[in-house]
């Protein structure tokens, strides 16, 4: 029998039945609870409708023992993931991509006598570039009359922290980050201007669904007996469905003047130090020979494209939700499969998240990557965050084993910039420096000079 | 019928909010006109086939193919 320990800390919500482990695999237990509605997915025909889709991630049933045998009906082992990734952590065009699907899913499940009995972002992950929903238990039978129970989830996790990004600002995404059932209503409400009113999508389903709310909210009674007799006709709910779906297409953002966006047209390479620079990073990838790899600044991820190009599975994380999303969208008109644009800011990165410290795992928690790379990032870090150098090498230390890593020295003109309204308080920070501090916990696998630049490329390997 | 009788059947494991339910209440004839009006007014479009330069900036979902043949059997 397996350990309980072993049961995914974040699988607990629905007695449908949970995630464990079992030898080093991922598996689902399904609980005789969830048992009817599963086989009426298998059966049905919308498991074969949404895998075949690319909506929902397959899985086959195996004979293992379950984790929980008093409660199991069947064990099912789901399509692996490669690296789980939060809302919190998405551009505006994968939150946006993510709740279609959730409601592309939810559409296939209504026609086939079937709902969706949850909508949370955290359920939908990207895996082989497109977002898919991971969660094979999330659905129910569908009875007439029924409202949709997971109408305020999606308007919680998905619409209400698109309106704000694209209507007030882009950085509220973050607040998923604070609320770990999505951003409340009320608060969406108070937060989006107030022309948003004027918006009869934004105005039903974040405004009036934030009133109803607030009104109803300890008077479920009242509103059981004002309701009796009505039904949510099937057309209604595929009217919701549709009316969800246009207020989410509607939805616009647009990453003009961000301060990176154009970063490639602005920096201070010159064509020939940028070929070269490339052409060392793909040499120094040849040597590591990656299977996993996390590119830190990665920008609108021109180096990620390297290492994807080699078969790595490539994250590549930039603070910037413009040069994310960029990245992002190209990737998807290119039905690029081995990379994953994510927003992550490195001096304060996701941390460990929701009951327990266990829900949401840290950046951290999430590695360690083969390689990490981290090409024009070490200024940015050491000197506009003060992180000391021993310090950083030690970051880098716990994400990885081998480190492509850029050394931007003073005098070069983004350093300047950082230096030029602040006191240089970083003698250190000198290619020695850099050297001796990362000597503790690395060696020096290759060393090149990045032609027609003062810039050093390091391929460095964990001690 | 009440709509709080089918949603006690079954596992429903989330709180659906009684605020949402009742909001989803209210608009459901309005939503289900909608819904009504939409199809039709698809069909017209597909006839005059007016559809072409209409790209969303989204992901591109397939279509469902399997629609018709499932969605016959699953009446309930």
């Amino acid at each position: 029998m397996t350990n309980p320990e072993e049961r995914v800390a974040a699988s607990f919500r629905d007695p449908a039945g949970f995630l464990f482990r079992h030898e080093g695999q991922l598996y689902r237990q399904v609980n005789r609870a969830g048992e009817a509605d599963f086989h009426l997915l298998m059966d049905s025909g919308l498991y074969a409708a949404l895998t075949k889709a690319g909506l929902l991630i397959p899985h086959r049933e195996v004979e293992i023992p379950p984790a929980v045998p008093e409660l199991a009906a069947l064990i099912i082992q789901p399509e692996t993931v490669e690296f789980i990734s939060y809302p919190y952590e998405w551009s505006f065009s994968q939150l946006q991509d993510a709740a279609l699907v959730t409601l592309a899913i939810q559409r296939r499940a209504l026609d086939r006598g079937l709902s969706l009995k949850d909508a949370s972002a955290y359920n939908i992950q990207f895996h082989c570039g497109r977002p898919r929903l991971i969660d094979t238990l999330s659905f129910e039978r569908y009875n007439e009359g029924q409202p949709w129970t997971a109408y305020r989830q999606f308007c919680q996790h998905f619409l209400a922290p698109l309106a704000l990004m694209a209507k007030r600002d882009i950085r509220l995404n973050q607040l998923l980050r604070i609320y770990i059932d999505g951003v409340p209503l009320d608060l969406a409400s108070k937060l989006l201007p107030g022309s948003t009113r004027f918006n009869l999508a934004l105005l039903t389903h974040i405004h009036a669904h934030a009133g109803v709310q607030k009104r109803y909210a300890d008077r479920g009674g009242e509103v059981k007996a004002s309701t009796t007799g009505a039904a949510f006709t099937r057309n209604a709910l595929f009217g919701l469905i549709d009316s969800l779906e246009a207020a989410v297409k509607a939805l616009r953002w647009k990453p003009a003047g961000t301060e990176w966006a154009d970063y490639y047209d602005a920096n201070n390479y010159t064509r020939a130090a940028f070929d070269a620079k490339s052409e060392l990073v793909s040499a120094f990838l040849a040597q590591a020979a990656p299977h996993t790899v996390w590119d830190l600044g990665s920008n609108t991820g021109v180096f990620s494209r390297l290492a994807a190009a080699r078969g790595a599975q490539t994250i590549a994380f930039d603070i910037d939700p413009a040069a994310v999303d960029q990245n992002y969208r190209q990737g998807r008109s290119a039905k690029e499969t081995l990379l994953l644009p994510l927003v992550m800011d490195l001096t304060n990165p996701s941390p460990a998240l929701g009951w327990n410290h266990q829900e949401r795992l840290s950046l951290a928690g999430r590695g360690p990557a083969n390689l990490v790379m981290a090409l024009a990032l070490v200024h940015h870090l050491a000197i506009a965050n003060n992180v000391p150098l021993p310090q950083l090498a030690e970051f880098f230390a716990g994400l990885s084993e081998w480190l492509i890593i850029e050394f931007v020295p003073k005098g070069d003109s983004q350093v300047d910039r950082l230096l030029s309204s602040r006191a240089d308080i970083f003698p250190d920070y000198t290619p020695e420096g850099f050297e001796k501090a990362f000597a503790s916990c690395f060696t020096i696998t290759a060393k090149e000079d990045i032609p027609d630049s003062h810039r050093i490329l390091y391929l460095l390997k964990r001690r | 019928m009440t709509f709080f009788a089918p949603l006690a059947h079954g596992a429903a494991y989330l709180d659906p909010g009684s605020g949402s339910l009742l909001l989803q209440m209210l608009i459901a004839l309005f939503l289900g006109a909608g819904f009504t009006i939409s199809v039709y007014w698809k069909k017209i479009k597909r006839f005059f086939k007016k559809g072409a330069g209409e790209t969303a900036d989204t992901i591109e979902i397939p279509e469902d193919t399997a629609e018709t043949d499932e969605k016959n059997n699953d009446q309930p």
